[in-house]
């Protein structure tokens, strides 16, 4: 077993124009290595080429050049996709079928026997939070809620080692949202590997371990979470600050910033934020807080695609 | 096998959620009632030495020639406007599996291209063939029971009438895959159901035609399509018990229909969706 679930080797993506032969570059070269067991964030302004890329990564899409992998297999491959999960984003499931149905077509192609699937189905739509009513109901009349779930639960019918997820939780209100946040945090702790598309920065920065940043189909940024948000610098807040001591750290901090009765102070060193604690200290001021600074991955997105 | 049974299942239920199925169903129920009506069917004292068809009352003799007849007319009927109406209902089965947000779904599991297409393909041959059998097997037995007449070559029929639909289907997949478009798909067909006809009558058509290219043209075509009304022609000989001497439609249609089913699943198999 390979240490990577998804493994891309200058992916490519090249769109021609059949009759003006213009060119467009949806993914560009773009080599990524998400390790197995993880769960990692793909993010990019819309356009950026995500969508496509994950396409690739599924086959929908035939890559111009390079290679995706999925646990060390081509998924152009139809057997290398068997550990896969996905839920689309603009999915429009068999509107004929029920909750139940969905999930007995969508499992028996990814080739489970009928005793494994009925045994699946009532404990999956039970998992993603769709009552007994909803089983038998024809997805024509589901909510785009409760069709997140039940997608969500496609997804999950074969017991995938990797969930390919574009925005789960769109359309979800905020009490589904944190459900299925809480079935895909039980997923991480299992060992599932989680790609998650999605536009919600804070609930990528909440989940994700690992991101990357597309922009106009290039690779612009890959890390972890912990590494792009976590500044260099350090941040004091200290509340009934005299002028005088205030006026004095105005020229030492980086920053700078007043908010009523709170001073916030940012330095570039820990030794200017200590000394600035010593000050504010002997002003007999309190010290709110002390902490690294830290960008959050929203501020981290927009500084990349700018 | 799993998954080649779940396409098949699931194109049936798209055939009844779309009332395809049962719209064939029902004008397929409809038409043996009105036989059974005509027929004034009496199944206990079912076989009898003459029997009442459309009133009029017939020799012995003649029944066997009636109820040939009478099927020939309802092969012909069933060959012609169910195979305009099975082309119609599928077209959309077909293109439907191409939508956006449904096709990334299905292409995501492991399943090949091909495989998908073959069983989504086969699936909708099911849903007309069960229902020309329906027909067919109804009709056969309501004329049985009535004038105990139980000769095989209506039931035959049937087989061309699903042979000729299934390679239409050909084209109505391979137009499907190229442009996602069910009417498309069934301007197409229809097309081909129009000209292979004309097309037929090439030796009486090539006499008015002045240049060889143009006869040499027509050959082609002629030869290349399926051959819809020649297919008629084969129908009634196989209900009148007559043989069949030349069996070049059967064969030239089939490799027609080989072809598109090809062209399809190569185009499929390198589509990006």
């Amino acid at each position: 077993m390979t240490e990577f679930a998804i493994e891309t080797e200058g992916l490519t993506k090249v769109f021609r124009n059949r009759w003006s032969g213009k060119e467009l570059r949806a993914v560009d070269d773009i080599s990524i290595r998400v390790r197995s067991g993880m769960t990692f964030g793909l993010l990019g302004p819309n356009g950026a080429g995500k969508t496509t890329f994950v396409k690739m990564l599924l086959s929908c899409a035939h890559p111009t050049a390079g290679v995706a992998k999925v646990f060390g297999q081509d998924s152009r491959i139809p057997g290398a996709r068997q550990p896969i999960g996905y839920l689309p984003e603009n999915h429009r499931f068999p509107t004929y079928l029920t909750g139940w149905g969905m999930l007995d077509f969508y499992g028996s192609l990814s080739g489970m026997d009928e005793a494994t699937r009925k045994r699946r189905i009532p404990e999956l739509l039970e998992l993603v939070g769709l009552d007994e009513r909803a089983h038998n109901l024809r997805l024509g009349k589901y909510s785009k809620g409760m069709l997140q779930r039940v997608g969500l639960a496609q997804a999950l019918m074969h017991s995938p080692k990797l969930l390919v997820l574009d925005e789960p939780s769109d359309g979800v209100d905020p009490v589904g949202r944190k459900h299925i946040r809480d079935v895909l945090q039980n997923l991480k702790e299992t060992g599932v590997t989680v790609f998650l598309n999605s536009h919600l920065l804070q609930e990528v920065e909440l989940f994700c371990h690992d991101v990357a940043i597309i922009q106009k189909g290039r690779l612009a940024l890959a890390g972890s979470v912990a590494s792009l948000t976590g500044g260099s610098g350090f941040r004091v807040e200290a509340a009934n600050v005299p002028e005088l001591v205030e006026k004095d750290l105005r020229q030492r901090a980086k920053t700078c910033e007043r908010t009523e009765d709170l001073l916030r102070l940012s330095f570039n060193t820990r030794e200017e934020a200590n000394l600035a604690v010593d000050l504010l200290r002997a002003a007999g001021s309190e010290i709110e807080s002390f902490s690294r600074t830290r960008s959050t991955l929203e501020e981290v997105f927009m500084s990349t695609v700018k | 096998m799993t998954a080649t049974y779940a396409l098949i299942r699931d194109t049936f239920r798209e055939a009844f959620a779309r009332k395809v199925f049962w719209g064939f169903f029902g004008c397929c129920t409809a038409l043996l009632l009105f036989f059974i009506f005509l027929m004034r069917v009496d199944v206990v004292a079912g076989a009898t030495a003459t029997v009442s068809l459309f009133g009029k009352t017939s020799p012995g003799q003649d029944v066997t020639k009636i109820v040939k007849g009478t099927q020939g007319f309802i092969a012909a009927f069933m060959y012609v406007a169910g195979i305009a109406l099975a082309v119609f209902a599928s077209a959309g089965l077909v293109s439907a599996m191409f939508e956006p947000g449904r096709i990334e779904l299905l292409l995501s599991k492991p399943v090949s291209r091909t495989h998908l297409l073959l069983g989504r393909f086969a699936g909708n041959v099911l849903v007309v063939a069960s229902n020309v059998w329906y027909l067919t097997i109804g009709t056969w037995l309501i004329f049985g029971i009535k004038t105990d007449v139980w000769g095989t070559g209506f039931l035959l029929s049937s087989l061309w009438t699903i042979f000729m639909f299934t390679v239409l289907l050909t084209v109505i997949v391979l137009v499907g895959v190229l442009f996602d478009s069910g009417a498309v798909a069934i301007m197409v067909t229809f097309a081909i159901m129009i000209i292979t006809p004309i097309l037929a009558q090439k030796d009486q058509i090539e006499r008015l035609l002045s240049s060889e290219w143009s006869r040499d043209l027509l050959r082609v075509m002629y030869y290349v399509l399926p051959k819809f009304s020649d297919g008629a022609k084969l129908v009634h000989h196989l209900i009148v018990n007559e043989p069949v001497t030349d069996w070049m439609p059967l064969w030239s249609t089939a490799i027609f229909g080989a072809a598109m089913l090809g062209l399809a699943i190569w185009r499929f198999e390198r589509r990006t969706f």
